[in-house]
């Protein structure tokens, strides 16, 4: 278990590399080699530590806490088979944790990026809309279940191909540097994280190899069921580059438009599974 | 003596998160309680360790208001 934990974060921090190289590439830069997410981590932790003197000095600390537990826990969930319910929860949960982020420095940056993960929780409504087609289908909410399923039937990718777009974008809506990134666009400094720097930033990087590992992971399992470790990995990276592109070939959108354009995707699908559940 | 406490955590989290795991492995810890101890022990651990390895504690100071 803790190698699988260890290694995912690992592997998690790997692939924010490549997608920070493959969006270099695109926009003819060389960029940083795929392993900087790693150094980035091992920097963080070897750096001169504190907590500024306005930050709310339990919070600052605590949230680092919770921002990686929520994501071993998540990794839990997935490997576990267990409800996809959870699994969402956590995801909405990371939204709080960032606004958690935010607040407990007392920078003005960390408190922007802090409202605006918020106001992203809109990203979210794609992913419940997801789940009621998948429940439409399978009949259960728990991956185990679902991986069943799809032993019998095949991948659910070809049976709700609009439910894995919503999921999709939704894990666009996570990537860093992406069109829906707007807690921590360049324009707040850093946003949420601004303010945690050194030891806290290093947890935060680990919250983040984990976090991308899962979404990923979650991702494969849900939509095309249980595959071989090697598969599995090939396609986390296949998916993460997919998504490297959509980051680079498209420009970061403002608050509110970003907000919208999920909305009007997760409404559109709303009206596409409320049909679905009328035909089946 | 603040470093050798964070060591001792480390070392303590990352024992408590090997016999849970080989525990959960052999079936003698049922999973759901090892995944428990991986949830707390992980994150505690892993900040430990980074102030046991990191440099020594600046002063504070107030954050970042621009540029």
């Amino acid at each position: 278990m803790i190698g699988e934990l260890i290694g995912a974060t690992v592997f998690g921090l790997l692939l924010l590399g490549i997608h920070r190289k493959v969006i270099a590439r695109i926009q003819g830069r060389p960029g940083p080699p795929v392993w900087q997410e790693i150094l980035h981590t091992l920097k963080f932790s070897f750096k001169e530590s504190w907590v500024p003197r306005t930050a709310s000095r339990v919070l600052f600390v605590g949230i680092v806490l919770v921002a990686i537990a929520i994501w071993v826990a998540a990794f839990q969930v997935v490997l576990a088979g267990g409800s996809l319910l959870i699994l969402f929860g956590i995801y909405m949960l990371h939204k709080i944790v960032e606004h958690g982020f935010g607040l407990s420095s007392g920078s003005p940056y960390g408190k922007f990026g802090g409202v605006r993960s918020v106001i992203s929780a809109a990203s979210e409504i794609p992913l419940f809309v997801s789940i009621a087609g998948i429940v439409l289908l399978t009949g259960s909410l728990l991956i185990s279940d679902i991986e069943a399923w799809q032993a019998v039937h095949g991948p659910l990718l070809y049976a709700l191909p609009l439910a894995a777009l919503a999921m999709y974008l939704v894990l666009l809506s996570k990537m860093p540097w992406g069109p829906f990134s707007i807690v921590e666009s360049k324009e707040i400094v850093s946003g949420y994280k601004t303010e945690h720097f050194g030891i806290w930033r290093a947890g935060l990087e680990v919250c983040n190899g984990l976090k991308t590992s899962v979404l990923l992971y979650s991702f494969i399992v849900v939509f095309l069921g249980p595959l071989p470790l090697l598969w599995v990995l090939l396609l986390m990276l296949g998916i993460q580059v997919s998504l490297s592109f959509a980051c680079a070939l498209t420009p970061m959108l403002a608050p509110f438009d970003s907000v919208t354009v999920q909305s009007l995707v997760a409404g559109a699908l709303l009206l596409y599974f409320l049909a679905l559940g009328v035909v089946l | 003596m603040e470093k050798t406490a964070a060591l001792g955590i480390a070392i303590a989290c990352g024992a408590a998160m090997g016999l849970a795991s080989v525990g959960a492995a052999a079936g003698r810890v049922p999973p759901v309680l090892a995944g428990g101890v991986l949830i707390l022990a992980f994150p505690v651990g892993a900040l430990a360790l980074f102030r046991w390895w990191c440099a020594g504690e600046g002063e504070e100071d107030i954050p970042f208001l621009g540029y």
